[in-house]
């Protein structure tokens, strides 16, 4: 009975995380996958593509699920924030600072290729900074939240 | 507190639909836009060398073409610029499309002995080409290639054979001068009038013809000139002066020595 008693409150607690973050993790993998799908062909062109996304995505659903595991504590946000964070060093990262350069061979001759993505590296930027924005706001209200029920 | 964290919540999904969709159709656009470079046409004269390239651009996107700059750099082969031609459009609106040709002209003002080398010698001209354009008015795209293009000379290897002479009467013989060379231009036939002159040991003028050519892209011309001259003038050597008339170019005089 005691043992039972135990078990259900650990379920109801953790059954409902795993499920969300498992949710999570399948719907941020798959932009991931479907990128890498449409860049398969051009592989050679980004040979770096492939190892940078890997370690990125990686590293973003660690951070994503650990908040998922943390929800109702300060360290919710505080991944939250380093998952702004990785998103935008990654982002600067592979857009190359916003000017993206490459080489390809077509017919024996090399074509260079510039596209300058500073706007939209600029906006990716933005969205980080309002995410860990977000975030630090929140766990203002969180503490201050706290700190009133206590007084309470 | 609720409010602002709301408001950013809703910022952030925002921007981000806004970039994944301008992402997506950027690159739907981008892969339905068509461009192509037609058959180039070539005009020599004593001045310049024109090379015409139409372009044509079929942008079936859902976004603009700002700002299409083509710059089109030819060096020679020794990597000296010949000339630098831009074409400008401001713009190519979405399902637009745009004909238009880009100009390379050379200019030959620094000597004839330049035109005199292209006319006869095979060379290679160095091309360096860029492509500019902003892409939906915020993404400034470049793309750029360098290429070796052979330039093949209308008249090459330009030789006259042994001039012998036809007796015609007592104070007039017919000199016969052969002439060949090969026609290795790409672009255009030499078709037009050639004159010639002979003259004597002493440079003086003896006798001219005219003679047509219609000489089609790498194929050769081996052919005779005859020219009525005065006997008492004739010194068994001089020079023979050739000007070329032709839809193509001008050029002459070319001097080959005989005898």
């Amino acid at each position: 009975m005691v043992e039972k008693k135990q078990t259900k409150p650990f379920a109801r607690k953790f059954v409902p995380k795993i499920i969300k973050a498992a949710l999570l993790l399948i719907i941020t993998y798959l932009p991931f996958y479907f990128l890498s799908v449409f860049i398969e062909p051009y592989q050679s062109f980004f040979p770096w593509y492939a190892p940078t996304t890997d370690l990125f995505a990686a590293v973003f659903m660690i951070f994503l699920v650990a908040g998922v595991f943390t929800s109702g504590t300060i360290y919710q946000y505080v991944f939250g924030v380093a998952r702004a964070l990785v998103t935008m060093i990654f982002s600067i990262y592979v857009l190359n600072g916003g000017i993206v350069d490459l080489v390809v061979p077509i017919e024996g001759a090399s074509v260079n290729i510039m596209v300058d993505l500073t706007v939209i590296l600029a906006m990716i930027v933005l969205i980080c900074l309002l995410g860990i924005g977000k975030n630090v706001v929140q766990a203002i209200d969180f503490v201050s939240t706290k700190g009133e029920d206590k007084e309470l | 507190m609720r409010y602002a964290v709301r408001a950013l919540g809703w910022a952030t999904k925002i921007l981000w639909i806004l970039i994944i969709v301008f992402s997506v159709t950027s690159v739907y656009s981008a892969m339905n836009v068509r461009m192509s470079l037609g058959q180039p046409q070539a005009f020599v004269s004593s001045e310049f060398i024109l090379i015409s390239v139409p372009l044509f651009v079929n942008n079936a996107g859902l976004y603009d073409l700002s700002e299409i700059n083509m710059t089109v750099a030819v060096m020679d082969y020794q990597q000296s610029v010949l000339s630098t031609s831009t074409t400008f459009v401001p713009l190519i609106p979405r399902g637009g499309n745009l004909e238009t040709t880009h100009n390379v002209s050379m200019s030959l003002e620094d000597g004839t002995s330049k035109l005199l080398d292209y006319l006869f010698n095979d060379s290679v001209f160095i091309l360096d080409m860029s492509l500019k354009l902003n892409f939906a008015h915020s993404v400034p795209f470049r793309v750029s290639t360098n290429m070796s293009v052979p330039w093949g000379a209308p008249l090459y290897n330009f030789s006259i054979g042994q001039v012998s002479y036809n007796f015609l009467n007592l104070t007039h013989q017919e000199a016969i001068i052969p002439v060949s060379f090969e026609n290795h231009s790409p672009y255009f036939s030499v078709d037009g009038v050639m004159r010639v002159e002979i003259f004597n040991d002493n440079g003086e003028l003896f006798g001219f013809s005219m003679s047509d050519l219609n000489v089609p892209s790498h194929s050769s011309y081996i052919g005779q000139t005859e020219i009525a001259v005065d006997v008492s003038r004739v010194t068994g050597g001089g020079e023979v002066h050739f000007y070329f008339e032709t839809s193509a170019f001008s050029a002459g005089p070319v001097v080959i020595p005989y005898g």
